[in-house]
């Protein structure tokens, strides 16, 4: 198609813009992308695979990688039900300030995470508007886990809800009138007709949602009390490895971290196709 | 896709979503079983080593043999500004380890700590180290005092006073040396001298890291010509056998660094262990401890003659100099530093 647009007839033979334009891709990608990537592979590994493994075993290590994988998981679980709730009701229903909603929903977009940290904690932290009052009563969400998964819901609020508004938006609106005049309940007609049309959308929406909590930073360091083996994230633990001079041991879990989005965006490539072919 | 193979997957993915969700009640779970009283405890950067090293094991063993309780540690470490402020902010500090005395002024100011937190030996210091600078290996650009960091071509790293105390310290050492040099040759302090000084080494700061620990990373990581820092950091670094060189300026400052308790987190119950811990600070066996590790002690000035690599300093001073921190802080910091050199 390229070739089209350029202009250049290529009835029969070689195309020689798709090469081109391939390598074009990867040239531009090397210095960007790849090569960054791949320093942490080779510093990660620089002092021989056993000292990585001891770097990627030590408890605090996989401490923080257990923290991140289940905060991100509530903060997956609350956006993805979240999101479905709010695209359904904002493309189902139109009322004064829908589009206002809808723009306040996406602003964690543009807000620096550090903002979204200490906004938190201007809220909930023990002096904040809100924690003062919960403090007489020995309830702590700053420093916590829950301090991180709060951090983790605001950052990612707009994801899973900007993947699957678009899908209710441009959705056969016959098939749930079909399924109405059936005689369907509303709860029956989004269980066997809205939903399974949403798998697709549900699905990304949740691994995007997933991937950029693991990898968040700048709000957990302000609001989780960064105590190795505690409140310590793996990012948090790779920050704190990276200070303390130990870049190996920073990179060792960098490696796990960037494997660990491949694969969810690997999944992500081939999943979506499946689900959404039947 | 068979159905089967759907069925498989979606089989797994459940389970991992399972086990993901139930993790939070498997951590927290270090240094031995329920029984096991925690302290926690935050540190300005460069406190790590020795802590982790000697310190914690040291007391923990002390404890168990005294009380039979087993006693584990958690802490985080970053530039003291950013310690004191997580504490105002509610972190779950027990014992706060600072660089300098004005953060833990910040915490009394705030309720933290009780104004008489300095009725202890050594007014609440634990230890003391110099100021020295730190250049790369051979010391190419020929560097040898203050001043020096100042000439044309020199890249210098130097952490950030506004999430450092280190960084504070460091600009305090600039500026006094130079008062107390002209004090030497003159018999006056010569201020405008000493502010010249401080400029013409800050257009030469090529980055501000948070705290004293970031900035040794980048400097490890090859930026910069100079970095000044902590004397224990930079033996630190010449045990790691870090290709530099430590230059030890003619007049230096020293650098003393209190412990306070966090009163407000502190309950009762856990009071007297967390009391143990800081007043074992002070034992003779955590003072040769710090001193293995580079630090100075605050206590005996002996036990710093067993240390090999301490560099000597013809003309030390001490925050006293300046008449304390309730001084230097406002005089020098904010109406020198901030005003008269950064914001120029």
């Amino acid at each position: 198609m390229s070739a089209n647009l350029s202009g250049i007839r290529h009835t029969r033979g070689f195309d020689v813009i798709k090469p081109l334009s391939i390598m074009t891709l990867i040239i531009v990608m090397m210095p960007l992308v790849l090569l960054p990537l791949a320093s942490i592979f080779i510093f990660g590994t620089s002092n021989g695979l056993r000292s990585f493994w001891n770097a990627l075993t030590a408890p605090e290590a996989i401490f923080a990688l257990q923290l991140s994988m289940v905060t991100s998981f509530w903060a997956t679980a609350f956006n993805v039900v979240f999101g479905l709730f709010a695209a359904y009701v904002l493309s189902k229903y139109n009322f004064w300030g829908r589009n206002a909603l809808i723009v306040t929903i996406s602003l964690p977009t543009a807000i620096p995470t550090a903002v979204a940290g200490f906004a938190l904690l201007l809220l909930w932290g023990p002096y904040g508007i809100l924690g003062k009052y919960l403090e007489p009563y020995g309830i702590h969400l700053m420093f916590t886990a829950a301090a991180i998964i709060l951090a983790n819901i605001f950052v990612t609020f707009p994801l899973a809800f900007g993947v699957i508004k678009p899908v209710f938006d441009t959705m056969n609106q016959s098939l749930e009138e079909a399924s109405a005049t059936m005689g369907a309940t509303r709860w029956q007609t989004f269980w066997h007709v809205t939903l399974p049309s949403l798998r697709g959308a549900i699905l990304s929406g949740a691994l995007l949602t997933f991937a950029r909590s693991v990898g968040e930073f700048g709000s957990t360091i302000l609001v989780s009390g960064n105590l190795a083996g505690r409140t310590q994230t793996a990012p948090l633990y790779i920050f704190a490895k990276f200070n303390e001079g130990q870049v190996e041991a920073a990179n060792a879990i960098a490696i796990v971290l960037a494997l660990f989005s491949f694969l969810i965006f690997s999944v992500l490539f081939f999943a979506r196709d499946w689900l959404e072919a039947e | 896709m068979t159905n089967k193979i759907k069925f498989g997957l979606t089989f797994v993915l459940a389970i991992s979503l399972f086990m993901m969700s139930c993790l939070p009640s498997a951590p927290g779970g270090r240094g031995g079983g329920k029984a096991a009283r925690t302290i926690t405890v935050y540190g300005f950067s460069v406190m790590k080593e020795s802590l982790e090293k000697e310190i914690y094991p040291a007391f923990a063993a002390k404890w168990k043999a005294e009380h039979g309780e087993d006693v584990s540690f958690q802490s985080s470490f970053a530039g003291s500004e950013t310690v004191t402020n997580q504490i105002l902010q509610g972190a779950p500090a027990d014992i706060g380890i600072f660089s300098i005395e004005r953060d833990v002024d910040r915490l009394i100011v705030a309720g933290h700590v009780p104004n008489d937190w300095y009725v202890t030996p050594q007014k609440g210091i634990v230890n003391k180290t110099p100021f020295v600078i730190l250049v790369r290996k051979g010391n190419p650009k020929g560097i040898t005092d203050f001043a020096d960091l100042g000439k044309e071509g020199v890249k210098v790293i130097h952490p950030d006073p506004v999430s450092s105390g280190g960084a504070q310290w460091s600009i305090l050492s600039i500026y006094g040396s130079e008062l107390k040099k002209s004090e030497a040759e003159t018999g006056k302090r010569d201020e405008a001298r000493a502010l010249n000084t401080l400029k013409t080494i800050w257009r030469n700061v090529i980055a501000t890291p948070g705290s004293a620990r970031e900035a040794r990373t980048q400097f490890e990581l090859g930026q910069g010509d100079a970095l000044i820092t902590y004397e224990l950091d930079a033996l630190l670094m010449k045990d790691a056998n870090a290709a530099v060189d430590v230059v030890i300026p003619k007049s230096t400052i020293f650098s003393e660094h209190p412990v306070a308790i966090v009163d407000r987190n502190v309950t009762a119950e856990e009071r007297p262990v967390v009391e143990a811990f800081r007043n074992f600070l002070w034992s003779e066996e955590a003072q040769k401890a710090f001193v293995k590790n580079h630090f100075r002690s605050a206590t005996n000035e002996i036990f710093n003659t067993t240390n090999a690599q301490f560099g000597k300093i013809e003309m030390p001073f001490t925050v006293e100099y300046f008449g304390g921190w309730s001084k230097a802080y406002p005089e020098i910091i904010e109406k020198i530093f901030r005003d008269q050199v950064q914001n120029k």
